[in-house]
């Protein structure tokens, strides 16, 4: 697989857009606090986007939407293509949790108390398809999906949309996840007691959980002779996918990794390359006991000790749906510029995992990336990504 | 891709044997169901009982699941068993379900939740039940699949996407078998927003062939689960030969027989008057199970039948406004190929391409 990479758009608690992002990677602060942007009586921390404004035109949809669009500008305009996507053929892949739920707990309470609700949130609901959403402002004529595949949900979307081009469904693709924080998978969170209620430590031997964030990712993939015919030439390449299941729990992961493993190995092979190619892995790393536990064990036995891999959570905190998106973008983006970002948070290892993420911004030369993604449900997905 | 197997869990039953026996009985009427809350108010509805999704062997794994899964699990399972294919040939096998509106009233139980208990009272099982691919996840478990999995959402054409995507899967040689399938519950909540937002059928009959602008709908929920795969195999249905979507009209011959996705959900269902009057046989089984985003699975199903079995299947409602060649009585008949259309109120046209085993029209 060989498609390249030709935009990329971000947006999440760690800035808006590549240059606000890779300050806060180089400044490793973490954007935490306290919810604002919805009433709960829960008081864990989380990674909120501040000062989120978007056209007025998209004030009633989602916010989920809004996050995708601005990711979805961003990628467009780096990508050398204009808003209006019409006279190419573009299909529109994305990933999300919350936006495919009519999870209105205002119409809900209103129609629980009365038999009757409020007609727009049903409305935006049934307009809110997101690829669909994406797919009309941006005018795009090909294929569009929502793939809802909890936490792998924005990777799998990248590896959907890279299918699509390879078959030449279309020649361009918008691919990747967002979603918005909100009180529902909040409370679902908590009430599974995997929320930290500190700042989280992806892999560290202190790691009590995760936090939740919110944001949106999304590459313009296309065929490196769709770039060339527009005057561009690719830097960045998505050079294999793969996705496994677990067949084990609806939560928790495979004590042996076994879908991971599977997924990895079969990215690898998409890409045509060995687990020594790989010069860097951004991990999941959610800060949850299991996950982190599975997920580290897994790396260490499939790329050995000296391993470099970090995990971005603690940048973004976890955005469900949107962080396989975010962080396709940012291995890509560290490959672009040579670098990768500390691992915000840890401190001491974990004898159960036996392997540690980098914890200083560290240079890294090789033409191949991996990043992972494990879900509910048991869901495991992998890109290769690399520099041409 | 060929289809090698079927489940299905609709309203009157499970199985592909139960939904043949449906399409040779045509129409019955649906079930008046009222509201929660208003139980002065009633809708006609083609609800599954939940007799019918009680399985104690296979549902072992998947007690705490919710009517949404154990929908899918069942059609899922039942598509295996009548493939033929072992447990070592499915182990590596994908998964792709579809959904329009996924394990909406699940959600809506947790929202009672947070209303009732609090933020921090609420069921960490129904939180898990409600996230959309807990349905996958249940189906791989129960059958422990490996493969690739992966759940889809539109509004529009979402029965289409997955199966594009299972051929391409097979194609990139990622899988060598799929199960692609679409879910879609009629719960109390999405039966009021229907009632709102589409004409219901007063005599709870749908009229898949009025082709107007505004038809009436009568709400239906299940599953639908095919086992595709690359290779012959001896019990095959029939041969998928295109899945397209898209704002351009199909330019195909015309088939022996279209099926039409009419059902009064999915908007204006004047487009698809140029097909039914093409000459072609028309039919729609909409009627049978009910009008859902996702019923184009059903239709898909029903004409995997007819091609296997060389059997037509009588229109379930057969009022014919404009005079269109309707299919009227269930006779064999001698069918190649078969188009199952889906009309979308915005233009865009779905079109599932079934072929008679090549095999066989070979060896006639």
């Amino acid at each position: 697989m060989n498609i390249a990479i030709t935009g990329i758009g971000i947006i999440s608690a760690a800035g808006k857009g590549i240059n606000e992002t890779l300050a806060t990677f180089r400044s490793s602060a973490a954007n935490t606090g306290q919810v604002s942007i919805f009433h709960t009586d829960l008081s864990y921390p989380v990674f909120e986007v501040k000062n989120f404004s978007s056209s007025s035109l998209q004030k009633n949809s989602q916010r989920t939407i809004r996050l995708a669009m601005a990711a979805a500008g961003e990628a467009a305009a780096e990508a050398g293509l204009a808003d209006n996507l019409s006279p190419y053929r573009v299909g529109v892949c994305l990933g999300t949790t919350v936006a495919s739920q009519l999870n209105d707990i205002e119409f809900y309470q209103k129609y629980r108390s009365t038999g009757t609700g409020p007609p727009e949130p049903v409305n935006r609901y049934l307009n809110g398809n997101l690829a669909e959403a994406v797919a009309q402002k941006f005018k795009a004529n090909g294929p569009s999906v929502t793939v809802v595949n909890a936490c792998s949900s924005g990777a799998d979307a990248i590896g959907l949309a890279a299918a699509w081009i390879e078959s030449g469904l279309c020649d361009i693709a918008l691919a990747g996840g967002a979603d918005e924080l909100n009180r529902v998978p909040f409370c679902g969170f908590g009430s599974l007691g995997i929320l930290s209620d500190s700042v989280c430590k992806p892999f560290d031997r202190e790691r009590s959980g995760l936090n939740l964030g919110e944001g949106a990712g999304i590459l313009v993939l296309e065929t490196e002779d769709s770039a060339r015919d527009r005057g561009v030439e690719p830097l960045l390449f998505l050079s294999g996918y793969g996705s496994a299941g677990d067949a084990y729990h609806i939560t928790a992961p495979h004590p042996e990794g076994s879908g991971l493993k599977a997924a990895i190995k079969s990215a690898l092979d998409d890409a045509g390359i060995n687990s020594g190619d790989i010069d860097f892995v951004n991990a999941h790393g959610t800060g949850t006991k299991e996950n982190d536990k599975v997920e580290g064990s897994t790396l260490l036995k499939i790329f050995g000790p000296e391993l470099k891999f970090y995990s971005s959570k603690g940048f973004t905190g976890h955005t469900l749906g949107a962080a396989g998106g975010l962080e396709a973008a940012f291995t890509a983006i560290a490959l672009k510029y040579g670098w990768i970002p500390a691992s915000p948070g840890f401190q001491s290892i974990d004898n159960q995992i036996a392997i540690s993420p980098i914890t200083k911004i560290t240079p890294v030369k090789g033409n191949f990336a991996l990043s992972t993604s494990l879900a509910f449900g048991g869901t495991n997905a992998a890109l290769v990504i690399s520099l041409g | 891709m060929n289809i090698n197997g079927i489940g299905t869990v609709f309203t009157r039953g499970r199985g592909i044997e139960n939904f043949e026996e449906a399409l040779i009985e045509g129409w019955v009427p649906p079930f008046q169901q009222s509201y929660s809350m208003l139980p002065d108010k009633s809708l006609p509805v083609y609800r599954v009982n939940k007799e019918y999704i009680v399985d104690k062997k296979l549902l072992k794994k998947t007690r705490r699941a919710d009517k949404f899964s154990k929908m899918a699990v069942l059609a899922a399972c039942d598509a295996v068993a009548d493939s033929g294919l072992g447990a070592d040939e499915i182990e590596s096998a994908g998964i792709i379900l579809s959904t329009a509106f996924g394990p909406h009233a699940t959600t809506f139980r947790f929202l009672d939740d947070i209303m009732d208990y609090g933020d921090d009272g609420v069921s960490p099982t129904l939180f898990s039940n409600s996230v959309h691919n807990a349905a996958a996840s249940y189906i791989s478990s129960v059958l422990n699949i490996h493969g690739p999995t992966l759940t889809l959402t539109q509004f529009k054409s979402s029965f289409h996407q997955a199966l594009i995507l299972a051929e391409l899967w097979i194609k990139q040689k990622r899988c060598n078998n799929v199960l692609v399938g679409s879910v879609d519950e009629s719960g109390d909540v999405m039966q009021y927003i229907c009632a709102k937002k589409l004409e219901t059928a007063k005599d709870g009959k749908i009229r898949p062939f009025r082709f107007a602008p505004v038809s009436p709908a009568v709400p239906g929920e299940g599953a639908v689960f095919f086992l595709v795969s690359k290779q012959d195999r001896y019990k095959e249905y029939c041969t998928i030969l295109s899945v397209t979507t898209g704002s351009s009209l199909i330019n195909e011959t015309t088939p022996d027989m279209y099926i039409l996705d009419a059902n009064g959900m999915g908007g204006d269902e004047t487009g698809y008057l140029k097909f039914a009057s093409s000459g072609a046989i028309i039919t729609g089984y909409a009627p049978v199970f009910g009008s859902m985003l996702t019923g184009s699975a059903f239709n898909c199903a029903a004409g995997a039948l007819m091609l296997k079995k060389q059997i037509k299947y009588k229109s379930p409602v057969q009022d014919n406004p404009h005079s269109v060649n309707l299919c009227l009585k269930t006779e064999p008949a001698d069918i190649d190929d078969i188009i199952c259309l889906n009309n979308t109120c915005n233009g865009q046209t779905g079109a599932i391409s079934l072929l008679r085993n090549v095999d066989e029209l070979f060896s006639r």
